[in-house]
């Protein structure tokens, strides 16, 4: 199957494989940043920078990217793409506002977006074709709930975010089957952030002696939604599913809902842990907003918190591993 | 150094800004605004707008910039975050600035037709002051304004007065609001008449004086000061032109600035052009104003979703370089100076773009709108001066 790339988790990935395309995510790679230095400034995060590197340096083997404005970098970096590659470039613009009056909205942009690829596939997409693709997600997404509910298991979400859904199942299959044996009796810690493929990372928070509980976006946010599917007689009921799929996605900074959900959500989270991680991106403004207000709050409420700064890619985990281990040390303390 | 001719239109913009901000002490009920936000529907009722970004430009301009934003790097926020944003908690958390701190809220109103940084902006202040916070979410219209983006933008405007009428206790008034949207355009025509007096050779004004003459379009548009303002600010530029007098003694090259102004270096920038005989003509930040007046409908309400949603910051970039390459050919200009304001990322990214798609040179210089802490007097000076080398040659 050919490829289209997307950034950001509010993509309806049901839709591009409904279109017989597998939804590969752009992350950031290995590789200073170089050439997309020419086409964006320094103060622009390395996830942003890292995915357009990938680019410029033909790393990428895709036939078209979909963007979402879920955050200012991204918005520009739109263009940017479009006029530096060949490939087809699409805005859907997912609300960033998330209440009654924005899912007429998206409504619309979710047809819109179909057709776009529908037109380029050449193909119409079935209601069957977009059943299929949503119970497949669906059946990925609970595997990944349950492996998330014990430990997380961040390669698998790399191999779910880059490789078909199909074949991902099953792995997660297995997977599940050897966790369920193990058992983790370490302290627990909450790692939030952004955007992180670097699977180091995880290695080394686990390796000072804690068990992750997960809420970034190449984690629990990639998957997780409290919505329930229903039966789907018409292309609208699965549209329907879909906005409420990923309006009841675990909420996200980049988005403004009612009664501060997102706070909410993360004070939550955080009570299944002994302390907290911010796993932020230099420059990544909706999370770092958050972080001063959040940090105080966790305080407040008895919660030891760490703020891990990254950029990609990684340079040095030393630095990090002492102050991970002193953390460590303070939380179990 | 050469001497910068002062308008007295300046002294005049003083008295109504500080009329203004008086105007915020009396107590009544009030809502923090973004500077893309409709305004016209918080004079309509009754509502007195208080802009953090004017504040920040303000203390940008007083310099305490750096002063203000640790305040708020000290309780978490991070150097690398907008130094509007910055500067303005740091002042809502000391209760202090060059005017005394701006009035406690009664709610917020933001618009992310400007950047989606606002959003995160206005959520931090309205857990800070236990306040209810309304968003109009504007889509970026990258491409083409699709019927979507309008009915979308409409409908929360109608959720907006809705919002206001329960937080007032008063009713929408739809005559009244249509008069102050008819005075809202009728002061962005005379504002728009004002930065058009740069068309002339030599040039009335510099870009400096727009920027320091830009607040009654901004905090007071729909209200009847920025109609008389700008109608005398274009007297005084007349009377130039009539008598051959240019902002720049003995204009030689003609300028476009890109982004927010550098509010802390307004002085030095513009002494810096001026002895270069060189003068800003034109800019895209104060012609971004512009854009509110267009009101395709004659429902006003659909004619403000219309003109609200596709402004400069909200659009893609190809319609952005079509903007810069028409200020060029409307104002004559001979290179565009940009400013890579760190602050503000949607209008920063992608200027490395814009620029092969404009046709006259140009110069990018790395700085901040009021953060001075990241700004290199020498390496911005070095460019200036080789640019305006290129220019003569």
């Amino acid at each position: 199957m050919e490829k289209i790339g997307y950034f950001c988790t509010f993509t309806p990935k049901e839709l591009i494989r409904a279109a017989g395309f597998t939804p590969v995510r752009i992350l950031a790679g290995d590789r200073r940043i170089n050439l997309a230095n020419a086409h964006i400034q320094s103060y622009c995060c390395s996830q942003v920078k890292g995915c357009l590197e990938n680019l410029l340096t033909g790393n990428l083997d895709i036939e078209g990217a979909v963007f979402t404005r879920s955050c200012d970098s991204l918005m520009r970096l739109t263009d940017i793409w479009e006029m530096n590659s060949k490939m087809e470039v699409y805005d859907l613009e997912f609300p960033t506002k998330i209440d009654e009056n924005s899912r007429g909205y998206l409504m619309k942009e979710l047809y819109d977006f179909k057709n776009w690829l529908e037109k380029l596939s050449g193909e119409e997409i079935s209601l069957d074709d977009l059943k299929g693709s949503i119970d497949l997600y669906d059946e990925l997404e609970e595997i990944l709930g349950k492996i998330y509910s014990i430990k997380p298991d961040y390669e698998l979400i790399l191999k779910a975010e880059t490789q078909d859904v199909e074949e991902v199942i099953e792995e997660g299959k297995k997977r599940l089957e050897e966790l369920e044996n193990s058992k983790n009796p370490q302290a627990r810690v909450l790692v939030t952030g952004s955007v992180c493929p670097f699977l180091e990372v995880y290695e080394l928070i686990e390796s000072v002696g804690f068990t992750i509980v997960d809420d970034l976006c190449t984690g629990t946010r990639f998957f997780r939604s409290d919505a329930q599917k229903p039966r789907m007689e018409k292309m609208e009921d699965a549209m329907f599913f879909l906005i409420d799929k990923y309006f009841l996605k675990a909420p996200c900074p980049t988005k403004e809902y009612g009664r501060d959900r997102r706070f909410n959500y993360l004070l939550e989270r955080a009570e299944e842990a002994d302390g907290v991680i911010f796993l932020l991106l230099k420059f990544c403004e909706p999370h770092f907003f958050d972080y001063s207000q959040l940090k105080n709050e966790l305080g407040n409420r008895g919660k030891r918190t760490l703020l891990l700064e990254l950029e990609f890619p990684i340079a040095s985990y030393e630095q990090q591993r002492t102050r991970l281990e002193a953390f460590h040390e303070m939380v179990v303390g | 150094m050469g001497k910068v001719k002062k308008l007295s239109a300046n002294q005049r913009m003083g008295e109504i800004l500080q009329s203004y901000y008086l105007e915020g002490l009396k107590g009544g009920m009030n809502s923090w605004i973004t500077s893309g936000g409709p305004v016209e529907f918080l004079y309509a009722m009754d509502i007195y707008p208080v802009y953090p970004e004017n504040h920040g430009a303000l203390m940008g301009a007083a310099k305490v910039g750096p002063k203000f934003a640790s305040i708020a790097e000290k309780e978490g926020f991070s150097q690398d975050l907008c130094s509007y944003a910055r500067s303005d908690i740091g002042s809502a958390i000391a209760g202090d600035s060059p005017v005394g701190g701006l009035p406690k809220p009664n709610f917020l109103f933001s618009c992310n037709n400007i950047c989606n940084t606002v959003v995160k902006w206005y959520q931090v202040l309205s857990r800070m002051f236990k306040v209810p916070h309304f968003l109009l979410d504007t889509p970026f219209v990258r491409k083409e304004l699709k019927e979507s983006h309008i009915d979308y933008v409409e409908s929360q405007l109608y959720d907006l007065i809705e919002f206001l009428e329960k937080i007032t206790g008063n009713e929408f008034d739809e005559s009244r609001f249509s008069r102050i949207l008819m005075s809202s355009i009728e002061g962005i025509n005379a504002y728009r008449e004002v930065l058009q007096m740069g068309r002339h050779k030599p040039s009335p004004l510099t870009c400096f004086d727009g920027f320091i003459n830009m607040a009654p379009i901004v905090c007071l548009r729909g209200t009847e000061a920025p109609i008389g303002f700008y109608k005398e600010m274009r007297k005084e530029l007349e009377e130039r032109v009539k008598n051959g007098v240019g902002a720049v003694d003995d204009e030689e090259i003609r300028l476009l600035w890109d982004n927010i102004p550098i509010w802390y270096r307004l002085r030095g920038l513009s002494e810096f052009f001026s002895d270069h005989n060189a003068c800003l003509v034109a800019d895209t930040y104060t012609n971004a104003w512009t854009d509110f007046g267009e009101l395709s409908s004659s429902d006003p309400i659909r004619g403000i979703a219309e003109a609200y949603a596709p402004i400069y910051l909200n659009i893609g970039l190809e319609r952005m370089a079509e903007i810069v390459n028409r200020l060029i050919d409307t104002y004559g200009v001979d290179g565009v100076v940009i400013h890579s304001n760190r602050s503000c990322k949607p209008y920063s990214f992608g200027q490395y773009e814009i620029q092969k798609m404009i046709d006259i040179p140009s110069v990018v210089i790395e700085a901040d709108m009021t953060d001075s802490r990241v700004f290199s007097e020498a390496q911005v000076q070095t460019r200036l001066e080789a640019f305006m080398e290129m220019l003569r040659s």
